[in-house]
């Protein structure tokens, strides 16, 4: 896609054609994206693959309904053409509306990049795995096997829409991902570690480096002598940081208004309620320089920003696109997101977090006679109507009496969101952001980050040993 | 043009094309595709959704070093820029001296595989069809809050070369009905269940059909069935895993059986080829050629020829899933990168029959979340289902967590029922499993 043949008159044009038979709103996604990456297996980095792709969305909203196509072409018969499937939705005849005069908003720049993607060869990037691999096997005789991955990719974003919206974005994003085996006297662990950011060549540093080294050989050595704890209901006291996967899984998919807008979601009709206890607050945020999950503006022209879902223990907003903004008569929250030019935006989460609270870690262990400290996790799900949501721990500790004990690990923990907010009982003073690769899949993949200080959930149902 | 011509052309252009930017060898996959997609909610059309896309994946193998190239825009002046960044950045690399092109005698080399139905439906029956399914339920239960409907379809071809002279050809389609309905629970609880159809023709999905189609009356049936859910005491417990989410459980082996696994040494069926990993009542059987099945394919991703082939049989394991670059890096003969069309041989009866001679047991019907520790086998993934009281399936429950491991577990196999889904690309019967630890309250 060569967004320079896409010009202001072309684009209203576009537009224009998209509501001839009628509708609300219209918008057009334009796209590019550059993707590289290179693996490190069995000491060598021996394998690369770069991608490119482009293409253009275009979307017509008529009330709660949307048309939808995308081209891969540059032609302008083949975007007419793609605006015309999408006007489809609207079931009108005639069109009731005109897309207002085009004006350019001025975006901040929350992931300004220093060191171009395009300007590093991979000669210049293997250096920085072959010193991770080089660190890992140097560390602990036990390492049999290393394999990372270091994969970049800018995406050059154009939008306009029939509100007169034009912006343009460039999001880069790097990520570096280790996976390490070790064995033992037969018993053979692995465990994986990653950073990811939205930024250029300047993510790359030996302090990077030494710190994805040293967290791996801790994460797979741990295991060693961790065992899977015994099941049943018990309080969890949740560690810092990538425990925020309680938050996305728990509360924020059924805090995403596309849900409650159907009224399938067990908060939809929650607002301005009371959903956890005084004191909480949860935040999804497109602000934080450089985070995964942030965005100068989200995927439909709407300004990133910061959006607090539950403000002292009431829920104050659901995550918003345009569409479910409409519905509820509130503004987007610049949630608006997608894939990529080939899907249509909904709303998902950024980067979602707790705020401190008053307490310590160490006194929310200290309260707990029997239970779990978690502290690493792989994954999560949510039932959005049931409210059911879990998430794997691949590492923690058994609690007993206020002392963290056994090294345990590949639990799956369950609870229901609802339930489990009001059981929130304690939280600390020590919030911190896990930038991991975390993404989520809802309907498409969108990179997302999580965060959290240390909480303890009185009862949450442990899977393990009876 | 022809779409496979078109496609026959862009590889053969790619193909030269890396040959004269200097690469000794390349494999290229031209990818075609034409895609719709509807979705009702309640009572009316909520999205119109149609894509059509290309792609072309260049594999480079450059002085005995190996690298990737892919894009969307197939056009000459793009795939030499492409190459010409590509095969500069794959000569930076390490040589790998286990990456080949499909040997001949391993090469597919039979006729192109057709896999499709040949008319289109019109986008008017489909939105007719489509709101008459949500309609068959719609307003028919005050529990009711919601039904969406989706209809897919799809059209892709796809042209596999390499300058070995591999030439594959496919054809297929694919259509889908899915619909969820969401029932007003207990509280706030808004329970959901779903079901689905998918076949290569629209007669698959009852288009064209007189008879209506009862996807809707599922879900809905199974949805107000998960009303007012429990937990029940932890405890070991006989399982029944239903046949929709059975594979959940396979794909753990499945996994451990791959390359990519075993020649990292995170397997735990590292040093279990040949011998015995599973209950008797586990065979397993690969069988990509049962034509009309997803997954039905005559060539891997490389161009491998697929075969049938016996993976577990009476609990032993028969075979790895190796492409030939972990073949070769494992000294073993290539097989296939992975699966195509797994049957699990079954035996009599469905999940509700083998329930019968249950007394006191679990029936999952679907899993929510979990994961499994590729190195070790150990899992742990939390479940929805009913309660099993006399060989009768009573109360839902939820909020619970089946955890052990995958040797163990399958170990324990019991017996499969017969109850297969033929729209799925691994058709797994109910499967009954004994003694596996549930923990609850």
């Amino acid at each position: 896609m060569d967004l320079t043949t896409a010009t202001d008159m072309d684009s209203y044009k576009l537009l224009n054609l998209a509501l001839r038979k009628g509708g609300d709103y219209a918008d057009l996604y334009f796209e590019q994206t550059t993707f590289h990456s290179i693996v490190l297996r069995d000491g060598e980095v021996n394998a690369a693959s770069t991608h490119n792709e482009g293409g253009l969305g275009i979307r017509v909203v008529s009330g709660q309904n949307t048309g939808y196509a995308y081209t891969e072409s540059s032609l302008p018969r083949d975007r007419e053409e793609a605006a015309r499937t999408a006007s489809h939705i609207a079931q009108g005849l005639i069109r009731t509306s005109q897309p207002a005069a085009i004006a350019t908003l001025n975006l901040p720049d929350r992931y300004r990049i220093v060191k171009p993607w395009e300007e590093f060869s991979p000669q210049e990037k293997m250096p920085f795995l072959y010193d991770l691999n080089d660190r890992i096997f140097s560390a602990d005789k036990r390492v049999k096997k290393v394999t990372a991955q270091l994969s970049d990719s800018t995406s050059q974003i154009e939008i306009y829409n029939s509100l007169g919206i034009h912006c343009a974005d460039i999001r880069p994003m790097a990520s570096l991902s280790v996976s390490c085996v070790m064995e033992s006297g037969g018993q053979r662990e692995s465990a994986s570690s990653s950073r990811s950011f939205r930024m250029g060549g300047e993510f790359l540093t030996p302090g990077l480096i030494e710190e994805l080294a040293r967290e791996i050989i801790d994460r797979t050595s741990f295991l060693f002598g961790a065992k899977q704890p015994n099941g049943g209901e018990m309080p969890v006291v949740m560690a810092a940081g990538g425990s925020g996967i309680l938050l996305h899984e728990a509360i924020g998919h059924a805090f995403e208004a596309d849900f409650a807008r159907k009224k399938v979601s067990i908060f939809s009709d929650m607002m301005g309620k009371r959903v956890c206890s005084p004191g909480i607050t949860v935040i999804d945020d497109g602000t934080i320089a450089g985070n995964r999950g942030s965005l100068n503006v989200d995927d439909e022209g709407v300004p990133g920003q910061k959006t607090y879902m539950v403000t002292d223990g009431i829920l104050t907003s659901f995550l918003h696109d345009r569409i479910s903004a409409r519905y509820f008569q509130a503004e987007p929250t610049g949630n608006g997101r997608r894939e990529s030019f080939r899907y249509m935006p909904l709303p998902r989460m950024r980067a979602t977090y707790m705020d401190n609270g008053p307490d310590t870690e160490e006194a929310l262990i200290a309260s707990v006679k029997k239970g779990l400290y978690v502290d690493t996790f792989s994954n999560g799900q949510v039932q959005i109507g049931a409210g059911d949501f879990t998430f794997y721990v691949k590492s923690g500790y058994l609690i007993e009496n206020g002392k963290l004990t056994q090294p345990i690990k590949d639990t799956n923990i369950i609870g229901n969101g609802p339930e489990a907010l009001a059981r929130i009982t304690g939280v600390a003073n020590n919030c911190a952001i896990d930038n991991g690769t975390w993404t989520c899949g809802k309907e498409q993949s969108c990179a997302v980050s999580c965060g959290m200080p240390s909480v303890l959930v009185s009862s949450l149902t442990v899977g393990g040993r009876v | 043009m022809k779409q496979k011509d078109l496609l026959q052309q862009m590889c053969d252009y790619a193909l030269q094309g890396a040959l004269r930017k200097g690469a000794q060898h390349a494999r290229v996959a031209a990818i075609s595709n034409t895609a719709n997609e509807l979705s009702v909610l309640n009572d009316s059309i909520e999205t119109i959704q149609k894509a059509v896309d290309s792609s072309l994946m260049i594999h480079l193998f450059v002085d005995g070093r190996y690298g990737t190239c892919s894009t969307n825009k197939a056009d000459p002046a793009g795939i030499d820029k492409l190459l010409d960044d590509a095969v500069a950045s794959v000569r930076l690399l390490a040589p790998d001296p286990f990456r080949i092109l499909v040997p001949g005698e391993l090469r597919y080399e039979g006729d192109p595989l057709y896999s499709a139905h040949r008319g289109s439906v019109d986008t008017g029956v489909k939105k007719a069809f489509l709101s008459g399914c949500a309609a068959s339920v719609w307003g028919k239960d005050p529990a009711l809050i919601s039904v969406t409907a989706g209809y897919s379809d799809y059209r892709r071809w796809l042209h596999l070369a390499d300058t070995d002279g591999l030439n594959c050809t496919s054809e297929e389609t694919w259509y889908s009905l899915s619909v969820e309905c969401a029932v007003r629970g207990r509280g706030d609880a808004r329970p959901s269940d779903w079901d689905y159809l998918g076949g290569i023709k629209p007669e698959n999905i009852g288009i064209g059909k007189e008879t209506p189609c009862t996807c809707a009356a599922t879900a809905l049936e199974r949805a107000l069935s998960k009303r007012n859910p429990g937990k029940i005491a932890s405890g070991r417990y006989p399982v029944i895993v239903e046949n929709r989410v059975a594979a959940t459980l396979l794909a753990p082996l499945i996994e451990a059986m791959s390359g990519s696994s075993l020649q990292q040494q995170n397997s735990f069926l590292l040093d279990k080829l040949g011998k015995s990993i599973a209950s008797p009542a586990l065979t397993l059987i690969d069988n990509p050629h049962r034509k009309g099945s997803p997954g039905y394919r005559f060539f891997d991703n490389e161009g491998l020829r697929t075969a049938k082939r016996t993976v577990i049989e009476s609990g032993r394991l028969n075979t790895f899933f190796l492409s030939t670059y972990y073949a070769l890096k494992m000294q073993m003969p290539p097989t296939i990168s992975s699966p195509s069309l797994l049957f699990l041989k079954g035996g009599k009866g469905s999940a509700a029959t083998i329930a019968g001679s249950m007394k006191n047991g679990i029936f999952v019907t679907g899993f929510n979340g979990g994961n499994c520790n590729t190195a070790t086998g150990d899992f742990s993934y939390g479940i929805e289902g009913y309660k099993v009281e006399n060989g009768q399936i009573t109360y839902p429950v939820n909020e619970m967590v089946m955890t052990g491991n995958m040797l163990d577990l399958w170990n324990r196999l019991l017996a499969a029922g017969d109850d297969a889904l033929t729209t799925m690309s691994w058709q797994i019967p109910s499967l009954l499993f004994d003694n596996i630890e549930f923990a609850g309250l």
